[in-house]
């Protein structure tokens, strides 16, 4: 699974090249000389970007086609769910048919609402986002994941249901798989 | 075939702001008003922001039903008016070569005033805080508020569309009208000739961008109409509606209005940033096609909002990744690398506008960056509805769209008044400059941190990003004062600069 912390990173680091080039520019915006003696090197620098972000924007397109959340992708990557959890969202509180799930083995959860749209968001013990997916009124979607850190995770809502969101949660357990 | 880059037919002049004799006057001070009006809510709109980090960092407490309210008020209000100032400048770049009827842009004003009051009163006093999304079905299962609340919204939303619909016609109209078809506006035969029909005078890049941004613009009144007739009709116990459709309709209208606030303030750099670098600003075959481009890869990628909502076709998901980074391509090829040139051995003097304007860019690109990650599927997946969110349209509204706003209301009271801006004001945009940079990466921090979006409360574990933007803000709100106090010292002097000749005493 991608860390969010490691996203965080990169965006520091592209961040980090990207004010670096506006210095630059800036360093280099005094001694006048005519635009068209520029001309071909902006020419030849969009040029290098087209091609070079457009042929970099495909290969991750691709990459990511390998790593999308939906159930059918983390079915081939995980296997066949072991265990169903059904949850249902309501303002404000989640009802899970079950609290408790082994490690090392895929699970689904099965969301749906019974009022507005939530969003069911798992949160592992050091408080790091680990998988989420909507609630919606009048739809279930299925969610995909195996957890291998036994141990209590929280369930929150990620989408804003009214006065009581920051408020619903729920305790998941992951045991340990017996021996 | 013809280079891509090759220079085209445009007339390379730069355009001032005031055409000959003042004849776009009238035009001007509906502008002016459009710039000041949505520029100064946008400041008090900012305290309500500075509010809710206090409250997030522990550092007072705010009940979380008036939290809710605040939030909803705050982030309605800003796409609203951070819009208007952009639609305003725009105006103004446009009206230089183009007639625009001032009677109209005062009518679409007064709409979106109209819409942006019923926003504040229902929010305020009716105690509305379903959020700027209205997502069906909140609005009518708030508990605290009363169904009449969301009507009002609704209602603050239908005129708000209705204004947006009115300008974006009328600017159509008008530029259709100057070219002889909207075809010649948009350089239609130019772009699809690859640079080879050049019979027609191109349309100054302002003119071609008008253009694009009144046709998204009318897309996305008609999408938030589309969701607001079932929303009504939900309303008075009529019909249900599909959930799904309904946040696809929200988000379309809601993602286009918002884009078309950064869109258009970027028109402004083309406007403005020749004046300053002395190079004007062609209508090349690559500004034709990456804006063209523009009309259809804004409305294409709006579903990269709706990534965790499973039950969406995965061909719409993929189109929203695929959307997302195309429309990234132009922006950045174009409009960053030729503003960049732009700069590059211009001698330019940075005073307080150029230097506004480098910010926008600065901060479009890095709240891009933040963006295009955001929209890759499988990150998207551990940053939705995280601090992630805010961070980075936080990134390209404030240090993107609102500084391009800035400093183009600079350069029009420069323009009006020929008076500089006076030097010492570099500083200020200083203080915006890295109280925004402060505050925007403290949010995203929290995002890389998994901390949730639109919590009224935080938790203690939670609460030290907050604390740490909180000086950062305060900087960028004495940075703003500063801004507020020079341009109220001009105002009346810039006002005055657009009126003809024969008015003058």
């Amino acid at each position: 699974m991608i860390e969010p912390k490691v996203i965080l990173d990169i965006f520091i680091i592209l961040g980090v090249i990207w004010t670096a080039g506006c210095a630059l520019v800036v360093a280099r915006s005094g001694r006048a000389i005519p635009l068209e003696q520029l001309e071909g090197a902006e020419a030849r620098l969009r040029m290098g970007l087209l091609g070079g972000l457009g042929a970099g924007a495909i290969v991750l397109f691709f990459l990511t086609l390998h790593w999308l959340p939906y159930a059918n992708t983390r079915r081939a990557e995980l296997g066949s769910p072991a265990v169903t959890v059904a949850a249902m969202g309501m303002q404000w509180t989640w009802i899970l048919s079950r609290h408790q799930v082994p490690a090392d083995v895929p699970v689904e959860f099965t969301v749906t609402t019974r009022d507005v749209n939530h969003d069911f968001a798992i949160y592992d013990a050091n408080g790091r986002l680990l998988t989420q997916v909507q609630a919606m009124p009048g739809y279930t979607n299925r969610l995909v994941y195996a957890f291998h850190v036994p141990g209590t995770y929280t369930v929150r809502c990620l989408e804003y249901c009214g006065l009581g969101h920051h408020m619903m949660t729920a305790p998941l357990t992951v045991t340990a798989r017996p021996k | 075939m013809a280079s891509a880059f090759a220079v085209p037919p445009s007339p390379p002049a730069i355009t001032p702001l005031l055409a000959p004799d003042r004849a776009n006057g009238a035009a001007l001070r509906a502008a002016l008003a459009y710039v000041v009006g949505g520029l100064g809510t946008f400041l008090l709109l900012g305290l309500l922001g500075l509010l809710m980090r206090l409250d997030q960092g522990g550092l007072i407490v705010i009940p979380a039903a008036w939290f809710y309210r605040i939030m909803t008020l705050h982030g309605a209000g800003m796409v609203a008016t951070i819009l208007l100032a952009a639609l305003g400048g725009l105006a103004a770049a446009v009206s230089a070569t183009t007639h625009l009827n001032a009677r109209v842009l005062w009518i679409a004003l007064i709409l979106q005033l109209t819409g942006t009051s019923f926003v504040i009163l229902t929010t305020l006093v009716g105690g509305f805080g379903a959020g700027w999304t209205v997502l069906y079905p909140l609005p009518g299962h708030g508990d605290i508020w009363p169904l009449s609340a969301a009507i009002a919204m609704y209602v603050g939303y239908l005129f708000l569309a209705l204004g947006l619909l009115v300008y974006c016609l009328h600017m159509l109209y008008a530029l259709a009208r100057a070219h002889g078809g909207l075809t010649n506006v948009l350089a239609l035969r130019y772009l699809f000739s690859f640079g080879r029909d050049t019979r027609r005078t191109l349309p100054r890049p302002p003119e071609l961008i008008a253009a694009v941004i009144s046709i998204d613009g009318i897309a996305a009144a008609a999408a938030g109409i589309v969701y607001l007739i079932p929303m009504f009709a939900h309303a008075a116990g009529v019909t249900s509606v599909d959930a799904l459709f309904a946040k696809n309709a929200v988000l379309l209208f809601g993602h286009t209005m918002a884009n078309l606030s950064i869109y258009v303030t970027a028109g402004l750099v083309y406007a403005a940033l020749p004046s300053f670098t002395g190079r004007p600003w062609r209508t090349t075959w690559a500004v034709v096609c990456a804006w063209d481009l523009i009309i259809i890869l804004m409305l294409a990628n709006y579903s990269h909002h709706l990534y965790a909502d499973f039950a969406q076709p995965l061909g719409l998901q993929l189109l929203g990744e695929l959307g997302s980074y195309a429309v990234a391509l132009p922006s950045f090829i174009v409009t960053v690398v030729g503003a960049l040139t732009q700069i590059y051995r211009s001698g330019i003097r940075w005073t307080i506008a150029p230097t506004l304007l480098l910010l926008g860019i600065w901060g479009w690109v890095l709240g891009g960056i933040g963006a295009v990650l955001d929209a890759t599927i499988p990150v998207n997946q551990v940053m939705h509805n995280t601090m992630w969110v805010p961070a980075h349209f936080h990134t390209y509204y404030l240090l993107g769209a609102v500084a391009f706003a800035w400093g183009y209301l600079f350069y029009m009271v420069r323009e009006l008044t020929a008076d500089r801006n006076p030097r010492m004001l570099r500083v200020a945009a200083w203080m915006y400059g890295i109280g925004g940079a402060g505050f925007i990466f403290m949010l995203f921090v929290a995002g890389g941190n998994s901390v949730p979006r639109r919590y009224a409360v935080h938790l203690p574990q939670w609460q030290v990003y907050a604390r740490i933007a909180v000086p950062f803000v305060i900087l960028l709100a004495l940075g703003l004062a500063w801004f507020s106090w020079d341009l109220g010292t001009r105002f009346l002097a810039a006002w005055r600069g657009t009126q003809s000749a024969a008015s003058e005493p």
